[in-house]
């Protein structure tokens, strides 16, 4: 049973937010590998587009399974210079992406823990 | 990927590896800088160079870094007048190693600074886990 | 089917309150209902059962699956909440009926 959609949107922002941290920790392991250009992923609007319609009483139709939709692509970066090895990796832009990623994962959850607290609260009175 | 946090935490694990390796063959360059030959017109210490080449993984679904291989720098020794030494060519000249020290140091300060970016990344890895693991914990 | 708690609950304070009988009770919840009109609360408690047992159970294969390596941390973090919300739900959906049962029981006809 699915009280609220909410939760299952907060979630699966969550998981894309776990995949955009695997390419900027991949992006940032190889910031002085030679000939590596910097990957991003697609935006959530992007993939939240593609995956529609929505339909609530679906549950199966909600859950991201393995989110395989979501293809990093390279050339993201508008201020990365290209170096002469190849690489274009800049560390600012990583660890701005990383702040944000952090942020947004911390409201999720943060939301999902007030929202699940009130929804205990409803069934244990 | 089936987790990308702990993809994630792989990455950047081989990060610190190969910037640390990088780390060791620089330190290697720099306590070498004046090593030279035993025997007359004998060849000195030759600078090491570390390549890094990148693997995608393909369960992670991340790009992993390694160390490709280290090589010697071909790049000509420096030659310097010191006739009295043993290592003196028949001209009295005597071959010191192709190190820049300052290039050295430099390359030393963006790998510690790559391994410092590589530690963060392991750092919010682990906060995001125990942020999404304590959804679970009993509340009140 | 999936019912709102935030619908379920007011009505079966209802059904608690009414106290005269099951036919009032049933009669007001079934109308409550956006899905079925005429839905009995037998039916309804039984597929509110059937979606507690699936969700639980699928809680615990991606539990097990996220053990195994196969599933995302969220995937087992959202499974293993839903079916604890789920069990709370069914356990306070059984007290309540089970409460507004024994109050009727012990009413003297």
């Amino acid at each position: 049973m699915q009280p609220l959609q909410l939760f299952d949107l907060a979630f699966r922002q969550n998981e894309w937010l776990a995949q955009r941290q695997a390419v900027i920790a991949s992006n940032i392991a190889n910031a002085n590998t030679p000939g590596y250009k910097a990957k991003d992923i697609e935006s959530f609007d992007e993939v939240m587009r593609k995956t529609l319609p929505m339909s609530v009483t679906d549950a199966q139709h909600l859950s991201s399974g393995d989110g395989s939709s979501i293809l990093a692509h390279e050339g993201n970066s508008t201020h990365a210079e290209i170096l002469y090895s190849g690489n274009d990796v800049s560390l600012e832009d990583e660890f701005l992406k990383s702040g944000e990623v952090m942020r947004n994962y911390s409201m999720n959850t943060q939301i999902l823990k007030a929202f699940s607290r009130m929804l205990q609260s409803v069934t244990k009175a | 990927m089936s987790d990308p946090l702990l993809a994630s935490a792989k990455a950047a694990s081989h990060g610190l590896f190969a910037q640390s390796t990088r780390m060791r063959v620089l330190s290697e360059n720099i306590a070498n800088a004046e090593s030279t030959g035993k025997t007359p017109g004998a060849d000195p210490y030759q600078r090491k160079i570390v390549t890094f080449q990148s693997l995608m993984d393909d369960d992670a679904g991340v790009d992993l870094v390694d160390v490709d291989e280290i090589t010697r720098d071909k790049a000509p020794f420096r030659t310097e007048y010191m006739p009295g030494h043993p290592a003196a060519d028949d001209k009295g000249y005597v071959k010191l190693p192709n190190v820049d020290m300052l290039v050295e140091l430099a390359d030393m300060r963006e790998a510690s600074r790559s391994y410092t970016a590589n530690t963060q990344v392991i750092k919010q890895v682990r906060e995001l886990v125990s942020m999404t693991i304590d959804l679970l914990r009993p509340s009140s | 089917m999936s019912l709102s708690i935030a619908m379920l609950s007011p009505n079966i304070n209802r059904l608690e309150d009414a106290g005269t009988g099951p036919a009032p009770g049933v009669s007001a919840l079934g109308s409550a209902q956006s899905t079925v009109p005429q839905a009995d609360f037998a039916q309804t408690l039984a597929s509110m059962a059937a979606d507690a047992i699936a969700t639980i159970k699928a809680g615990e294969t991606t539990a097990m699956a996220g053990m195994k390596g196969q599933a995302s941390l969220q995937q087992v973090v959202q499974a293993v909440m839903q079916a604890e919300q789920t069990l709370q739900t069914v356990v306070a959906v059984r007290d309540k009926v089970v409460g507004a049962y024994l109050e009727i029981s012990r009413m003297q006809i």
